[in-house]
């Protein structure tokens, strides 16, 4: 089989008779050094990715854009929501555009309270209605994430959590946690935890 | 085209020919008076006045304007204006000229045809068929109700009172036909036609004004000479349709009863509204729990009947000696389905705070709409499918969050990069890429809602400078040169300096 057609048929959209129409584990990255170092070859579906970060910026978004694109173009049916839950600053729409995401179909959701902003991601995960959930979300025990986990793989949406690197001593029951520092030519990226992988860093990743 | 050939033996040209190819034969009027319609026709000449202001306020002169009119010309004005000189089609300036003090409206449609749908509704007291007119009049075929109110008369006094009682002021007028009644309404001459085979003849005395055609039609046929109906109808039929069109001339038919004109009636849509009464008074949500859940089965129950969903709802909680609480609940996509209202209610309720004792429990609906019901796919599994799950899942964020907390970002073909985009409800449609301003340099992921200072920064500048300088037509002006810049902590960010520079740097996107 050509690569080509490989590739077709390992497209999301493409539903295969016989394959019972199951989402695939995982979707590229975009990145294919980080690729390389994901378990089924990107980031996983249908689960918790946390993200740990220095500082709002660093290029955590753009790590993502691939991602979010092709999650965009792979959901069938009624175009479904990609939701913002207590982002640091308003996702500006004509760079979204730009970057080839359809801004009417981004939710921003900012909540006042602290527990409604867990309540809110876990309405937004288990619904189904997302192609993915980025959150926000500083402190929060165990408990809170796993009830984010299981609302992921109930609604069979990735949720992506960003939260400060601080919090990379606790445990976590998130499937990837990645902790990302900012360089000048790229980001440094360490996985610290993978179900299934290994811990690994990608030094130097050109995201732009 | 108004020399009247006979149709059947011109070689007429092609316009001519397609033009005579609609005209309706004309229905011989009904000779024996037959017809088994009387409608009653109600003219608010100041509807748009009653919309805006209530009857007591006619101490002072008050006009209402047109809307969205440079010249603000008026549409109505009340009795005391009235009485000093001023008369509807008066510029603004003159009307003020001649009386200083006064009062100024500007139209509202929008009240306007919210007055004449409760006329409308008050109306169905005679008679069921009802059908409003717009912009101004309220028919009713009342036949089969003249017995029971004691005759036309005594209709059309009890109507006028009733209508006086609500402080409109109406012209009435009966006619076998709706177009006819609607006419004599319009021209007030207190004037009203109960056999079929009088119309004709009354109604061709009418003026051209009481037809309310375009203007520019009345101004063609008052260059013709024709004055009134009676010279309307004299006109050639084929002619006529050749120059107007045929729908004037159907009217004309309409009026004079040579054709039907079938009317859409006005139906009141249907609501669901119950009352359940608590057992036991009480202050607790959970207690309100199962008779909440009993009204939305009821409900539910109700909207699967009628194949419908509602987009509104309102929870009255009734307490003793106090006004109720109310909880409105808006949805974005009509729905019918007992589960999610109740988790919409369940959620609003959780926040509410009972200021005493519920003692009933009220649901109202809003309007009725009708579903989109929708096959399960054969090979579709999981929840993740379902179309409804996005409308579902912002109905419940916004019963809980507020109204506000929850929307989505719509980009604006602009220049300026703070008016680049606007907070819009989410789905909406996006403008075409085709629609932005030419390609420009990358912009920011994230952006500040304001630029903030940021003087003391750290880093090197990476790209730049991009110069942007426009909008000085509405007063915003800007004139900037924008950075990428690079910081210490590798966060890359969107700086700009005031032109002419000296002001310091500003803070304007994160990219992310």
């Amino acid at each position: 089989m050509s690569d080509a057609l490989a590739e077709l048929l390992r497209h999301p959209a493409l539903w295969q008779g016989g394959v019972g129409g199951e989402m695939p584990a995982a979707i590229p990255s975009g990145f294919r050094r980080l690729d390389e170092c994901l378990p089924g070859g990107g980031w996983p579906l249908s689960t918790l990715v946390e993200l740990l970060i220095p500082a709002a910026g660093i290029g955590e978004i753009h790590l993502l854009l691939p991602a979010l694109r092709q999650l965009a173009l792979a959901s069938p049916g009624e175009p479904r929501w990609i939701a913002w839950l207590a982002p640091p600053h308003l996702p500006y729409a004509p760079a979204l555009a730009d970057a080839g995401l359809d801004p009417a179909r981004m939710l921003v959701i900012r909540p006042r309270a602290g527990l409604d902003l867990l309540w809110a991601m876990e309405q937004a995960l288990r619904s189904g209605a997302c192609t993915a959930v980025l959150g926000w979300i500083g402190a929060a025990d165990n408990r809170a994430l796993r009830r984010l986990k299981l609302a992921a793989e109930e609604g069979r949406s990735p949720g992506f959590l960003f939260r400060p690197a601080a919090h990379r001593e606790e445990s976590s029951p998130a499937a990837l946690r990645l902790v990302l520092a900012a360089h000048d030519d790229g980001l440094d990226v360490e996985i610290l935890k993978s179900r299934g992988g290994m811990p690994s860093r990608i030094d130097r990743l050109s995201i732009h | 085209m108004l020399e009247g050939r006979p149709a059947t033996r011109a070689p007429a040209p092609e316009s001519h020919r397609r033009a005579l190819a609609v005209v309706p034969p004309a229905m011989p009027p009904a000779a024996d008076g037959e017809r088994r319609e009387l409608w009653l026709a109600a003219h608010f000449p100041r509807l748009p006045l009653h919309a805006l202001l209530p009857a007591t306020a006619s101490a002072r002169a008050a006009v209402v304007t047109a809307e969205n009119d440079p010249r603000r010309g008026i549409v109505a004005c009340n009795e005391r204006a009235a009485r000093q000189g001023i008369v509807a089609g008066m510029g603004l300036n003159a009307a003020l000229a001649l009386v200083p003090g006064l009062r100024v409206e500007e139209r509202r449609p929008v009240a306007e045809a919210a007055l004449l749908d409760r006329i409308a509704r008050w109306a169905l007291r005679f008679t069921p068929v009802v059908s409003i007119e717009p912009p101004c009049t309220v028919l009713a075929e009342v036949r089969g109700s003249l017995d029971l109110f004691g005759g036309a008369m005594a209709l059309c006094r009890r109507a006028l009172s009733g209508l006086h009682d609500g402080g409109l002021q109406a012209a009435l007028a009966l006619a076998p036909t709706p177009r006819g009644a609607l006419w004599l309404a319009r021209a007030d001459l207190g004037l009203s036609v109960t056999q079929a085979k009088a119309m004709p003849d009354i109604a061709s005395r009418l003026p051209l004004s009481c037809l309310q055609w375009p203007a520019e039609t009345v101004t063609v046929l008052t260059a013709l000479g024709i004055r009134n109906v009676a010279d309307l109808l004299r006109l050639p039929r084929a002619g006529f349709v050749a120059r107007f069109g045929p729908r004037l001339l159907d009217e004309l038919d309409a009026g004079v009863g040579r054709r039907p004109e079938p009317r859409r009636r006005h139906i009141v849509p249907e609501r669901f509204d119950e009352q359940h009464e608590l057992p036991v008074e009480t202050d607790a949500v959970p207690m309100l729990q199962p008779a909440l859940e009993r009204l939305l089965a009821n409900l539910a129950a109700f909207l699967r009947l009628r194949a419908s969903g509602i987009a509104g709802l309102r929870v009255d909680l009734l307490h003793r000696a106090r006004a109720p609480t109310r909880i409105r609940i808006g949805l974005v996509r009509p729905a019918g389905d007992a589960a999610h209202l109740s988790g919409l209610v369940a959620e609003r309720l959780a926040r509410e705070r009972l200021p005493a004792a519920v003692t009933a429990i009220r649901l109202r609906s809003g309007v009725l709409l009708p579903l989109s019901l929708r096959d399960a796919g054969l090979f579709e599994r999981g929840q993740s499918a379902d179309p409804e799950a996005t409308a579902r899942l912002l109905d419940r964020l916004r019963a809980r969050l507020g109204q506000d907390a929850v929307f989505g970002v719509c980009p604006v073909p602009e220049h300026r990069p703070e008016r680049a985009w606007r907070i819009a409800e989410p789905g909406g449609t996006t403008p075409l890429p085709g629609q932005w301003p030419v390609t420009r340099p990358e912009r920011p992921l994230w952006m500040l809602v304001e630029p903030q200072r940021f003087d003391s920064w750290e880093g090197t500048l990476v790209t730049g400078p991009e110069r942007i300088e426009t909008g000085w037509w509405d007063g915003h002006d800007v004139r900037r040169d924008y950075y990428v810049a690079l910081t210490r902590s590798g966060v890359r960010l969107w700086l700009f300096r005031e032109r002419p520079p000296g002001s310091g740097w500003f803070l304007h996107g994160v990219f992310g």
